[in-house]
């Protein structure tokens, strides 16, 4: 049977990053606790170990309800992980005025993330748009961790603007090690670009990113807006990514994350158990078929 | 199976009242047909007419908690109800009832509802005004794997019993009965076939699918149709199959003593919020969208793939309800013509 009950998660701790957003810390409570009091009332009921780079998980609010977040970190050995959450609606307005301390509830991880063993030796090219980079974050920590000598890594990240930019620390750590491009949609007058970065979206920069790859990109992951995303992975296929080696993560308001509440579906695909994670190919199929 | 003659329904009627909580369709004084508790030796007659309401909320709640929050930690909520018969169900209905119980298979609360009930379908043995259960392969016959009993009504107003599991034989225990000749089987089968010849021609629905699944219908289409949709969810709450649901919370009890409730409740894809992110993204803004999705997902082949059927039985609810006409016999025709 299926299990709608959340664990007991205590917020740890966040730092504000970007505008209205944060990076969120929690810790899963009885983690590693298997007494009897202790399965009876409170002990994990969820697969937290599997946790993959780009799987999600459901915030339980308890005056509030549900939403689904992606993990920017997967439960660790403590059963702390991290989200980056921006305040949009009423979940993370509520959220948003939780002191540390405060217990809430999780379930998960659901949903099946980016293909890490089929991606792990390529030539990759990702590229995010706004708060899109967060299901990327841990996938491109263990990208960076295991890649090869003769292995390219690039970034593209787009933001609306400078203030609007999210995880800046984890891009400054990234800078040490691969390519990024920055755009931003909207300048400041008196704002002067730097050297790696442009006005414009992700896709204008796309071309100029491909060009500079030692060895052609081979395989390209994308989250952000779905429009930037359709344009992205069109204008790869024409530089010679086949759309099998696209993949794109999509957003959809859930109420379950277990296929039945309805609410996710693209034609027969459910967000939810079959993506959030698509290959262009599986995607595209469904874009010109359903509503 | 086993296959009985029964002269006296009340009879059986009575036996499984001993057992279990019966329910049954009965008129009401404003002319409305519905599910209601029957008191014991009330006795009802059976009645085929098609409830406005289907079976589904027996199982799949219109509204039900899911878990507490004690400040503390999460405890589920499941429901405990007493052993229950459908007494009476409807093809369709009960074809719908096989739908849900593999949709829902997995989840705790259909399910703690559906182990307690007993289901006895009764055939249709004269076409109904809006139904086409024949041209979606749910009717007018009770099928055989959706119903524990299967009443069949003879002449002089006698009754084939017919039990097709173990659970339905189990609950016929006690109760005296005569074995019935198979050759009535072989009658059964005649005048539900009779039946099914004396359905108006609903070819044009047949035909309508496959324009759907073609892919050919246009954007303009749908959004045509759409205007004439209210977004009032008298559909998706009426159909027997549709089972999309949100969820909220809510705190109950003193300031001392709170809880927090979480409950889902029925939810319609036909809301223009239904799919709305808080971003305010909403994949399905245009109403030619949410119309066309509910129909793909009626009779969108790739549905029929995962479930072995279609997602409509045939009861015509749709288009009793609808404000807007534009319910399944409406809408098929108009597929079928210009689209």
């Amino acid at each position: 049977m299926l299990n709608h009950i959340p664990d007991t998660i205590e917020l740890v701790d966040y730092i504000d990053n970007g505008e209205q957003a944060r990076h969120y810390q929690f810790r899963l409570l009885n983690f590693n606790k298997s007494n009897e009091e202790n399965i009876k009332n409170s002990a994990t009921k969820h697969n937290w170990q599997d946790a993959q780079p780009g799987q999600f998980f459901m915030l339980n609010v308890p005056s509030v309800g549900e939403a689904a977040f992606t993990f920017t970190q997967p439960p660790n050995e403590q059963g702390e992980f991290r989200a980056l959450i921006r305040q949009m609606g009423k979940l993370t307005s509520a959220l948003f005025i939780l002191p540390k301390g405060e217990i809430l509830g999780a379930r998960g991880p659901f949903g099946r993330g980016w293909p890490l063993t089929k991606i792990s030796n390529e030539n990759i090219i990702i590229i995010a748009g706004g708060c899109g980079l967060a299901p990327l974050v841990n996938l491109i920590d263990k990208l960076i961790d295991n890649l090869t000598a003769n292995q390219q890594l690039v970034l593209i990240y787009g933001a609306q603007s400078k203030p609007a930019q999210l995880l800046t620390r984890e891009r400054e750590r990234w800078q040490q090690e691969i390519k990024i491009y920055h755009t931003l949609d909207n300048l400041d007058e008196q704002y002067t670009l730097a050297k790696n970065e442009s006005q414009g979206t992700p896709v204008d920069v796309l071309n100029t990113a491909l060009a500079n790859f030692t060895k052609p990109a081979t395989t390209a992951l994308l989250c952000g807006p779905e429009i930037m995303m359709h344009s992205a992975a069109k204008q790869l296929v024409k530089n010679g990514i086949t759309s099998d080696n696209i993949f794109l993560a999509i957003e959809r308001r859930m109420h379950c994350a277990v296929g039945l509440c309805g609410h996710c579906y693209m034609n027969e695909q459910y967000v939810c158990k079959n993506g959030p994670t698509f290959s262009w190919q599986e995607l595209q199929k469904t874009i010109t078929s359903q509503p | 199976m086993e296959i009985y003659q029964l002269d006296d329904l009340s009879l059986l009627q009575q036996h499984l009242q001993a057992q279990y909580q019966l329910y049954q369709v009965i008129k009401d004084d404003n002319e409305q047909y519905s599910w209601q508790q029957q008191a014991k030796e009330s006795n009802e007659p059976l009645l085929t007419t098609l409830p406005q309401s289907s079976a589904k909320s027996f199982f799949f709640a219109e509204h039900e908690n899911l878990l507490i929050f004690n400040g503390e930690y999460f405890q589920e909520t499941l429901p405990t109800p007493k052993p229950f018969v459908l007494f009476g169900l409807l093809s369709c209905d009960l074809t719908a009832i096989s739908y849900q119980d593999q949709f829902f298979k997995d989840d705790p609360y259909y399910q703690a509802r559906r182990q307690q009930c007993l289901l006895v379908g009764l055939d249709c043995i004269q076409p109904c005004q809006q139904g086409f259960c024949s041209t979606v392969d749910a009717g007018p016959g009770v099928r055989e794997n959706s119903a524990d009993i299967i009443l069949h009504p003879l002449e002089n107003k006698q009754w084939l019993v017919i039990t097709t599991n173990d659970k339905g034989a189990a609950a016929l225990k006690g109760l005296t009965l005569s074995t019935s000749h198979w050759h009535l089987l072989t009658q059964r089968d005649l005048t539900l076939h009779q039946c099914e010849q004396d359905f108006a021609d609903h070819s044009y629905i047949t035909k309508a699918i496959d324009k759907l699944n073609s892919g050919k219908i246009s954007d303009s289409f749908w959004q045509q149709l759409a205007v004439q949709c209210l977004g009032c969810s008298g559909c998706t709450t009426l159909c027997p199959t549709c089972s999309c649901y949100g969820t909220g919370s809510i705190t109950v009890g003193s300031e001392q003593n709170k809880v927090i409730q979480q409950q889902r409740f029925w939810d319609s894809c036909l809301y223009e919020g239904f799919q709305r992110e808080a971003s305010f993204h909403n994949p399905s803004s245009d109403a030619g969208k949410r119309v066309q999705r509910f129909w793909q997902h009626k009779f969108g082949s790739e549905f029929f793939t995962e479930f072995n059927r279609h997602g409509c039985v045939g009861c015509g609810r749709c288009e009793q309800t609808c404000p807007g006409v534009i319910g399944v016999h409406s809408i098929m025709k108009r597929i079928n013509d210009h689209a």
